[in-house]
């Protein structure tokens, strides 16, 4: 038996150690993004999200979820050196449209960020594009004071953003 | 301090990192990681909701029968089947509309694999993420713990919290993204909380709990609170914050 079945609930006495966390949020540098997000114009209206999730994938190209699956065997290209950048297409998410940008150094991915987006300005939208990029570069967040190799939280990288990084890492050859 | 490597696997309709940490010396990790991302596509293959020619979904439309499935589908129904009980049904991938449903166990369990197939790496430790839902032994140095941050569910810019990350920790909300938990009781896409994470031994475990708490929030907290290794944390709508007694926050 480990100790006993005590929750600490929001309403209950005794929560100062939790609630702590509440009133000290982390603040998160976005400078890697900050260009393209904020181009989006600002919207005053408030927008309800979608009630239905079934969109998601269905509008982006799926036909292209399994290619690379396969290794290295159909590349055409040699072993790609230096540095250089990608964008991939534009595929459908959630909100609208988007394309990822991606630079590498020989074998390796230095930085991923988003290259342009079509969300309508849905100050939702942009809040997810906002989560999507730190969750991706958490060695930006790394570089903090807060020391933390990873980041969790509800799963907001949409399958279009992950079918247009896909698109850009295999141009790149990775 | 000695080198790491990132890993990108696009897979599952979303992004899966691996990182390894001190992994200078291993000449098995490209290896290692090739084994994980085949073994990524090949869950995806099976288990996928948005590939209407995935074993998942003609076994929804009864087009196949779990005999007949690749036998991972049994295998993952039949742990659906043990976080169904221990979460009191408030995990149930047999309410969803359309038929069993497994996604909410699949992608911790996939990642969880992943992370199995790279302990015999010489490394001080590993953490496959996928998308959020993180995997990991060891930490960034000999005797160093990771730590994860917990993202704010109506704020991707600030953390709620920073957790030191034993083992695995999994976090489900939707608070951006619009309903997409199900409630198994109202049958009806809602929930208590914007944000639902739960920390323990195994990921798979852990994403169906989270499932369940993002669902029923407080009630499933006190179930979490009684399952041996497990803890749990959810965030309101309004900000306010809960936890279980063990749930390992970092508070420098």
């Amino acid at each position: 038996m480990k100790r006993s079945p005590f929750v600490l609930a929001g309403t209950v006495v005794g929560l100062a150690s939790i609630l702590s966390f509440h009133t000290s949020h982390v603040k998160i540098s976005l400078t890697a993004i900050s260009g393209p997000t904020t181009s989006v114009p600002p919207v005053t209206t408030t927008t309800q999200p979608p009630t239905s999730t079934t969109t998601v994938a269905s509008n982006g190209p799926t036909t292209t979820t399994s290619t690379t699956t396969g290794g290295p065997t159909t590349s055409t290209t040699g072993v790609p050196t230096g540095k250089r950048t990608v964008t991939g297409p534009m595929v459908n998410y959630y909100y609208g449209q988007l394309s990822v940008k991606v630079t590498a150094s020989g074998q390796k991915i230095t930085k991923v960020a988003i290259a342009s987006i079509s969300d309508g300005g849905n100050p939702l939208s942009i809040q997810i594009d906002h989560y999507a990029i730190p969750m991706l570069e958490p060695e930006v967040l790394a570089a903090q004071s807060y020391n933390i190799q990873s980041i969790s939280g509800a799963s907001y990288t949409s399958a279009g953003f992950a079918m247009s990084l896909q698109y850009a890492l295999k141009k790149l050859g990775i | 301090m000695a080198p790491s490597t990132r890993h990108l696997i696009a897979v599952m309709g979303t992004v899966v990192t691996v990182d390894l940490f001190n992994c200078e010396a291993d000449p098995n990790v490209d290896a290692a990681v090739a084994r994980v991302r085949t073994l990524l596509h090949e869950v995806d293959r099976v288990f996928s909701t948005y590939q209407p020619s995935s074993p998942i979904n003609m076994l929804r439309r009864e087009e196949i029968s779990l005999d007949t499935a690749p036998p991972q589908v049994a295998e993952v129904l039949d742990h659906c089947r043990r976080a169904k009980e221990m979460t009191a049904g408030w995990f149930d991938p047999w309410a969803l509309p359309g038929g069993v449903d497994p996604t909410g166990y699949v992608k911790g369990w996939a990642a969880q694999m992943a992370l199995d197939a790279l302990t015999h790496l010489e490394v001080s430790g590993a953490i496959v993420n996928a998308a959020g839902d993180i995997a990991s032994f060891g930490g960034p140095a000999p005797a160093v713990a990771f730590r994860t941050g917990i993202v704010h569910p109506a704020d991707g810019q600030r953390l709620v919290a920073v957790v030191e990350l034993r083992d695995c920790l999994a976090t489900s909300g939707e608070s951006q993204r619009g309903a997409h938990l199900f409630n198994p009781f109202t049958r009806n896409f809602d929930s208590a909380v914007a944000s639902a994470s739960v920390a323990g031994p195994d990921l798979g475990i852990c994403d169906a709990l989270a499932t369940a708490l993002g669902v029923g929030g407080h009630e499933v907290m006190v179930l979490i609170d009684r399952i041996e290794g497990y803890e749990a944390m959810t965030v309101a709508a309004d900000g306010s914050m809960s936890a279980t007694g063990g749930f390992p926050f970092v508070s420098d």
